[in-house]
C-alpha cells in the first residue's frame, strides 16, 4: 500500500531531519559524549513518526491519555528524542544546552521524567516489553491509541526481546508497532560478524508478527510503511525493519564501528557538521 | 482459611479484582488452586505470559503505566534473580506500582535443590531504591497484604513460604508497623522473619524451661524497615539474635547488624542464616535445616550459649 506526499512535504521533512542531525552533534559535541551515529540512523524514522503525521500527540499535555505512546526502546539514542520533543515544545529547547551538564534534566540514557519521553531505557531488551505491556493495558481499557517502539538491531541480541515478540503476537496486540533501526551494527563490530541475525524477517515473521522492510532514510517508504497503521485488518502486531546506515548524514562517521556511542570532537565535528550544513544548501 | 499462604493472599487477590478491573495478575505459568477460579472467572485480568519472568515484569510494567495494578507471580527465584535488572529499571527506577509475588521462601522447595531455594532474594532486593519488602508470616497477613500491595504507589516484593504455617496473628491485624513483638522476655530478643517466626517461638518456649528469658520480634517488612520500633525493642533485652531462612551475608541479619551501627547501639549480636554455601541436602527441609545448624535443638543451644548459660 502506498501513500500520497507531496515532493514538498518531503522537502520539508528532509529538511527537518537535517535540522535534528545538526541538532544532535551540536548537543554532544558540546558536552563530549552521547550516541550520535545511532541516533543519525534512526532521524528518518523519528522524524517521519513525529512530523509526518503519523503520532497523535499533544505538547502542551504530554500525559494526554489518548496520545499514542512513542517508546524508544533502544535509549541509548535519546540524543534524537530529546531535541525532537523540544522542538515541538514539549519542553524549552534551551534544555538541549544543558545536556549531561550540572544542573540538566537528562543524560545520555533515555529518562521516563522527561516530558514525551514515557519510560527511562537504556538497558536493552526492556522498554519493547514494556511497550507490549501498555499496548495490552490499551486494549483491556478499551483505549484506541496506538503504541509503538523503536528497538535497536544490535538489541534483538537480548533473549527478553524474544519473549516478547512471542507474547505480543499471542495476545494479538494489534495496536502494536514495533520498528527496528537496522544498521547493522552493535557497540564493537557489524551485526552479521558478531552473531548472526539475518534473516530476521523471516525470524519475526515466525514469531507471528506482520513484517514490513522498508528504506529506513525513505521517508516515501516509511511513510507507506505507517499508511493506515490504526485499521486493525490484522490480529497481528506489525514490525517495521527500517534499512539504515549507523551514522547517516556523516559519511566519515559511518560503517565504522569505533564510532558507537562517542560523540566526534575537533576536526572530525567540523566535517560531520559541514557536512550537515551542505545538506542543509 | 485456606492451607498455605499463597492461597490466602490469591483468595484476597480475587476478592479484590472482582471488584477492580484493573488488578491484573501476570504468572510465569505458575499454578495454585486458588489460581484456577482466578483465571476461570475473570479471564481478562489473567495474563499468562508463559515461563518468562523477564517478560511479566516488563509487561506488568507497561500495565501500570496503561494505569493497571498489576501482580506478578512465580517461585520467589526466578521473578527476583531472573528478572532482576528489569526490577531495578523499570518498577524501581520508574517507581512503579508492580508487586512480585515470589512463593517458596528459603527452603520451601527443600528437595528442589539450590535452583528452587531462595537464599539470596533478601539481600538483592532490598539493595533497590523505592521498593517494599514484605516477608509473610502466616495466612493473616499474606491476606492483608494482597491489601497492601492493591494500595500501593510504588513497586513491592512479597515474599511467601509454600509450606502450611500455623496462624498466628489476629484478623484484625492491618500489620502497619512492619514488625510485632510477638513475646517479651529481657535476657535475649531473637529477631525472626517468615517462616523462622515460627521456630522463634518453638526455641523460645524450649528456653523458658531453662530459665532464659526470650523475646520475639517478627521483621516482616524487611524494606521499609521501621528503625524507631526496632530499636526500641531491641533495647529492651541484653543481647539480640538474628534468625532467617536466607544466606547470611546480607538479610535479616545484615539489616539488624546495620540498624545497630548506624545508631550507635552497642548490643551483642549473634547472626543465625545460612553458612555460605549452596545446600545440595536432601531428606526433608528440617534435614536441612539440621545440617547447617537451623534447627530447633541447634538454635536453642547456640542461644544458650550466646546468653552464657550452658546447661
Amino acid at each position: 500500500m502506498t501513500c500520497e506526499i507531496s515532493e514538498k512535504e518531503i522537502k520539508q521533512l528532509e529538511k527537518k531531519a537535517n535540522q535534528i542531525r545538526n541538532q544532535i552533534l551540536d548537543m554532544c559535541v558540546r558536552a563530549g559524549t552521547g550516541h550520535v551515529t545511532s541516533s543519525f540512523s534512526c532521524t528518518e524514522i523519528l522524524v517521519a513518526l513525529y512530523h509526518g503525521g503519523v503520532l497523535r500527540y499533544d505538547p502542551k499535555n504530554p500525559k494526554w491519555n489518548r496520545r499514542d505512546r512513542f517508546i524508544l526502546s533502544k535509549g541509548q539514542a535519546s540524543v534524537i528524542l530529546y531535541p525532537i520533543l523540544a522542538d515541538l515544545g514539549f519542553f524549552p529547547v534551551k534544555e538541549l544546552n544543558y545536556f549531561v551538564q550540572k544542573n540538566g534534566k537528562f543524560g545520555v540514557h533515555l529518562q521516563h521524567d522527561v516530558p514525551g519521553a514515557e519510560i527511562t531505557a537504556g538497558s536493552l531488551g526492556h522498554g519493547f516489553g514494556i511497550a507490549a505491556g501498555m499496548a495490552l493495558a490499551a486494549k483491556l481499557n478499551r483505549e484506541r491509541h496506538m503504541v509503538i517502539t523503536l528497538l535497536g538491531d544490535g538489541e534483538c541480541y537480548e533473549g527478553s526481546i524474544w519473549e516478547t515478540a512471542m507474547f505480543a503476537s499471542h495476545y494479538r496486540l494489534n495496536n502494536f508497532f514495533a520498528i527496528i533501526d537496522r544498521n547493522w551494527m552493535c557497540a564493537t563490530e557489524f551485526t552479521e560478524d558478531t552473531v548472526e541475525l539475518n534473516p530476521m524477517d523471516e525470524k519475526w515473521k515466525a514469531f507471528g508478527w506482520n513484517v514490513k522492510n522498508v528504506d529506513g532514510h525513505s521517508f516515501e517508504e516509511l511513510l507507506s510503511a505507517f499508511h493506515n497503521f490504526r485499521s486493525k485488518r490484522s490480529t497481528k502486531p506489525t514490525l517495521i525493519i527500517a534499512d539504515t546506515t549507523k551514522g547517516k548524514g556523516a559519511d566519515h562517521l559511518c560503517w565504522e564501528p569505533l564510532w558507537h556511542g562517542i560523540s566526534p570532537k575537533g576536526e572530525d565535528a567540523k566535517i560531520a557538521k559541514s557536512q550537515l550544513c551542505e545538506e542543509e544548501l | 482459611m485456606p492451607e498455605t499462604m499463597r492461597d490466602a493472599f490469591f483468595d484476597k487477590l480475587y476478592e479484590l479484582a472482582k471488584k477492580d478491573p484493573n488488578i491484573v495478575l501476570v504468572d510465569a505459568d505458575m499454578g495454585a488452586p486458588s489460581l484456577d477460579k482466578f483465571r476461570r472467572d475473570m479471564p481478562a485480568q489473567f495474563v499468562n505470559v508463559g515461563i518468562a519472568e523477564q517478560n511479566a515484569i516488563v509487561v506488568a510494567c507497561g500495565l501500570a503505566l496503561g494505569g493497571k495494578i498489576p501482580f506478578t507471580y512465580a517461585i520467589a527465584p526466578f521473578i527476583t534473580l531472573r528478572c532482576y535488572e528489569q526490577i531495578k529499571v523499570d518498577m524501581c527506577a520508574m517507581k512503579l506500582p508492580v508487586t512480585c509475588v515470589g512463593v517458596g521462601a528459603g527452603f520451601s522447595y527443600e528437595d528442589s535443590g539450590p535452583t528452587h531455594h531462595t537464599t539470596e532474594d533478601i539481600a538483592i532486593m532490598r539493595a533497590l531504591p523505592n521498593i517494599t519488602i514484605m516477608n509473610v508470616t502466616d495466612n493473616v497477613m499474606a491476606s492483608k497484604c494482597a491489601e497492601i500491595a492493591c494500595k500501593s504507589k510504588g513497586p513491592m516484593y512479597v515474599r511467601m513460604d509454600r509450606e502450611p504455617l500455623p496462624t498466628i496473628y489476629d484478623k484484625k491485624e492491618e500489620f502497619k508497623d512492619g514488625l510485632t513483638c510477638l513475646k517479651k522476655g529481657k535476657d535475649v530478643c531473637i529477631i525472626s522473619t517468615g517462616n523462622m517466626v515460627h521456630k522463634a517461638l518453638e526455641v523460645a518456649n524450649l528456653l523458658k524451661k531453662q530459665s532464659i528469658d526470650v523475646a520475639v520480634v517478627d521483621l516482616y517488612r524487611l524494606k521499609l524497615v521501621n528503625t524507631k520500633s526496632l530499636l526500641n525493642y531491641i533495647k529492651q533485652s541484653k543481647k539480640v539474635v538474628t534468625l532467617e531462612e536466607h544466606l547470611l551475608d546480607g538479610g535479616l541479619g545484615s539489616i539488624i547488624a546495620e540498624t545497630l551501627a548506624d545508631n550507635n547501639m552497642n548490643v551483642p549480636l549473634k547472626r543465625l542464616a545460612i553458612p555460605d554455601k549452596y545446600c545440595y541436602t536432601y531428606g526433608g527441609r528440617e534435614e536441612i535445616r539440621r545440617t547447617i545448624g537451623l534447627d530447633t535443638k541447634s538454635v536453642a543451644k547456640t542461644v544458650l550459649d550466646f546468653c552464657g548459660k550452658r546447661r
